[in-house]
């Protein structure tokens, strides 16, 4: 037991949050929504998490990983005297029973990479995992919340399949109500760590955006988080904060918002043409008019919370620049390039995006390049990106884990190509098809490297993807969370969930001293 | 064969329909569904999941075998009333149902009383003297609340009731910080049988809005309806016959054109019923309402195959079941009606 763990805690009352969009499972080898992450973060403990400094720090681990000096092994000490919810002890065995279920059936498998060839146990407060190479982003993958870990015995019938409906974890909170909309979570009153400050949490999902934005101004609920509130409610519910009559936290950004370009075919399939259309893209003035500045313009596709290296990759608004490019490419004067852009229906940052950028184009372009706007529902997007579909596509993307590898990999990496069009891997799914000599074998080096060496190689990848345009990073979105001002001030976490067990109600000061 | 007899065989034929109707709509249902662009191992994997792994979720929910097997084992399934688990959650979509039409019941239910005793006694109440001034609030209600476009009475009400003066929550069934009455589902059953009057008064406070908001918006129907079909009952010659024998105008009204101008009132109470048993599904987005018409519209956003057919075709029997009922009823009313 830590110290913070014996101190006296004042609870106070019970808290409600609210969130959007209902929640389908808490198996952390099936979660994948930020919402489900975000009451796993209550219910269950990750073996790392990461400190304000972004650095590892242990959590069910005892101490920092050892790795091998041919980085083939990592051993992790782990945390004593911790019990899952149901009793059961907390030890090698239990996280190897977790990590090689996560591996077995796990939704998002495939984030490991086949990284991780082995989980053992080999004493019982010591957990081995052997690699099939040696990896940099590991320790970023360790601080995942679909790690984990799960009791093994609540889930012996459910070792090869899901268990949506309960959680038996080893966190601050244990589950006691669940159902899609609404879970009920009460302290665990054997939690190894700091005690909550407060006496449970209900959290709830209500399904638009409006009703958010209601529940909390009325103080029906104590804090909302951000997640599908619409920008002009986000704005009002920023600038209530400002005046006071709100709190606001922001967390880590970690989400970025780009649009692919499908380089396999004509047009796009010239450089100059994709050069030219993010050129096109002034995303300062993007975020004032969508998200009153409040979504961060964005030029590298590496959040700049996770990299030594800030300066900006992609070039900036330049529409002379661009008109060049597109003359060049035999357009303008009398010849238009007509481009469809496809956004996600469902998503009101993408819609207004588009016609932004379409306005944008219109006015500085308006000779050499007409943007036609087609708006279609998400997964009907996901379902084609890979084949091709569309000529630019608005999406986003969050990695699963605090690293690089996790932003780059998923949009660069390229299994098989024919010069620079991906026939196979990430890059063909992402629906770009780009990719560059040489690029393959420095994401593969970057994972291996550390310090300067993977800061300098991870900027020569994003300079290639820069130089390529077949993304354009277009904003960069921070969690945002907003409370009563009769809580004390809520917190992120440096993985971007709220410190749910954190939250508590202030009483008001009566006088005296 | 008599009059019983007849809307026996009538309803007993209906009933016989009912299979060959729910296997087309199944059937539609389930070749839409493919045809539709959208896929549910994308919607559950994204579309960054390698290839293998998507296959492999492919063939853990039968979508790699050929449309004709996926189809013959669907029907299968429905012929045992078996109608399959959810792709995303893997529950039974019988639990999925279960959870969320009593939710869509209750609503509805409680919408269509509201509307019915409102709507009825606005038409009612200008029969007195026609085209005066009451007569004409009462067609300018009928009117105005059949116009309204629901998405934004229901918006206008929730910022106005929940947002501005917070007399009532802005969404949601049930209090969040109380644990629904176990039972039948029913909330507001539930909290009676089990005497708890807290869960009680959060269920009631959490229905006001939207079944006022849907109460509000269907009892136009009613009203012009009963205004109209009323008016034209008092110019019948039964009704004439009955004046010259001396009745009061009460009596007339009351004794014998009211009956038979709830008659079509009726029907289109039957008809908004099977109407709402699908869900009013604005009603249900607006208010965080986790009836069947949310979860309908979340499943197909998902793709989620069994969950979209088994709903369909649930709501569909539950159509068949409540329009035949309501014509027996009707027919039984009426002696006029032969079938």
């Amino acid at each position: 037991m830590t110290a913070a763990a014996c101190a006296p805690v004042q609870r106070t009352d019970r808290i409600t949050v609210a969130a959007a969009g209902k929640i389908t499972s808490l198996d952390p080898a099936e979660a994948s929504t930020v919402g489900a992450l975000q009451v796993l973060s209550a219910l269950g403990d990750p073996l790392y998490s990461l400190s304000e400094q972004g650095e590892l720090e242990p959590r069910l681990a005892s101490d920092h990983p050892r790795i091998s000096p041919d980085g083939l092994t990592v051993t992790i000490p782990l945390r004593r005297g911790v019990q899952f919810h149901d009793g059961t002890p907390f030890d090698a065995e239990a996280m190897a029973f977790s990590l090689q279920r996560f591996l077995r059936i796990g939704s998002l498998s495939y984030v490991v990479g086949g990284r991780i060839a082995a989980v053992e146990a080999p004493a019982p407060h010591q957990l081995v995992l052997r690699l099939s190479r040696p990896s940099t982003s590991l320790s970023g993958l360790l601080t995942s919340l679909n790690l984990t870990p799960v009791s093994p015995r609540a889930y012996a019938k459910h070792h090869e399949r899901f268990l949506h409906k309960r959680f038996v974890g080893t966190g601050p909170y244990r589950l006691t109500h669940f159902s899609e909309h609404q879970q009920r979570l009460e302290p665990f009153a054997d939690y190894w760590g700091p005690a909550p400050r407060n006496t449970g949490l209900d959290l709830i999902s209500l399904s638009n955006s409006t009703a958010l934005f209601g529940a909390l101004r009325s103080g029906e609920v104590d804090v909302l988080l951000s997640p599908s509130i619409d920008e002009d409610q986000r704005h009002a519910l920023h600038l209530d904060a400002q005046a006071g009559a709100l709190q606001e936290a922001v967390g880590p950004a970690s989400e970025i918002g780009y649009i692919t370009l499908l380089s396999r075919d004509e047009p796009l399939q010239q450089e100059a043409l994709r050069q030219a259309l993010a050129l096109s893209l002034n995303r300062r003035e993007i975020s004032q008019r969508v998200s009153y500045g409040l979504r961060r313009p964005l030029y590298n596709l590496i959040p700049p919370g996770l990299t030594t290296e800030t300066e900006a990759i992609w070039p900036d608004h330049d529409p002379s620049r661009a008109r060049e490019l597109l003359r060049g490419s035999g357009y303008c004067e009398g010849n238009s390039l007509s481009l469809p852009l496809t956004f996600r229906s469902n998503v009101p940052a993408d819609r207004l995006l588009a016609l932004t950028w379409q306005a944008q184009v219109k006015r500085d372009l308006a000779d050499c390049l007409v943007l036609e706007l087609d708006g279609m529902e998400s997964t009907t997007i996901y379902r084609q990106l890979g084949e091709g579909t569309f000529k630019a596509v608005m999406l986003d993307w969050r990695g699963s884990y605090p690293d690089p590898e996790a932003y780059l990999t998923p949009l660069l990496s390229c299994d098989s190509a024919d010069k620079s069009i991906c026939l196979q891997g990430e890059a063909a799914i992402s629906g770009s098809f780009w990719t560059s000599p040489g690029l393959q074998k420095a994401l593969d080096e970057s994972d291996r490297l550390k310090g300067s060496d993977r800061t300098e190689k991870l900027q020569w990848i994003q300079s290639r993807a820069a130089a390529g345009s077949a993304y354009i990073p277009v904003w960069l979105v921070a969690p945002r969370a907003w409370s009563s001002t009769k809580l004390a001030p809520p917190r992120f976490d440096s993985s971007g969930y709220l410190r749910l067990s954190e939250l508590m109600r202030v009483r008001p000061n009566l006088g005296g001293s | 064969m008599g009059r019983t007899g007849t809307l026996l065989r009538y309803g007993a034929t209906r009933l016989g329909l009912a299979p060959l109707m729910l296997w087309l709509i199944a059937s539609l249902v389930f070749l839409l569904l493919r045809v539709a662009p959208g896929d549910p191992v994308d919607a559950v994997l994204g579309s960054r999941a390698p290839a293998a792994v998507k296959a492999a979720m492919r063939t853990r929910l039968g979508l790699d075998q050929s449309l004709p097997d996926q189809y013959i084992d669907y029907l299968r399934g429905l012929l045992h009333g078996d109608l399959g688990q959810g792709l995303i959650s893997q529950e039974s979509v019988r639990e999925i149902i279960n959870r969320t039409l009593p939710a869509s019941l209750e609503l509805s239910g409680v919408a269509l009383v509201v509307a019915a005793l409102v709507g009825l006694g606005i038409g009612f109440s200008g029969i007195a003297r026609p085209e005066g001034k009451l007569d004409l609030a009462g067609r300018l209600y009928g009117l105005g609340t059949y116009a309204l476009p629901p998405f934004w009475v229901a918006m206008l009400l929730q910022l106005l009731f929940a947002v501005s003066l917070g007399w009532l929550p802005v969404g949601g069934r049930f209090p969040p910080s109380l644990v629904p009455p176990d039972g039948t589902g029913f909330y507001l059953l539930d909290s009676l049988l089990s005497l708890d009057m807290t869960a009680l008064k959060g269920t009631l406070r959490h229905l006001v809005l939207p079944a006022g908001t849907l109460a509000l918006l269907l009892s136009g129907t009613f009203t012009t309806a009963l205004r109209l079909n009323l008016r034209r009952t008092l110019q019948g010659d039964y009704v004439e016959a009955a004046r010259s024998r001396g009745l009061s105008e009460r009596q007339v009204v009351l004794r014998h054109g009211l009956p038979n101008a709830l008659l079509p009132v009726l029907t289109i109470a039957g008809i908004t019923v099977a109407s709402l048993i699908g869900g009013a599904l604005l009603i249900e987005v607006t208010f965080s309402w986790p009836g069947i018409a949310l979860r309908l519209q979340e499943a197909i956003n998902q793709r989620d195959y069994p969950v979209v057919q088994g709903i369909v075709v649930v709501i569909a029997g539950l159509v068949v079941l409540v329009s035949v009922a309501v014509d027996l009823l009707v027919a039984a009313l009426d002696p006029r009606i032969h079938y």
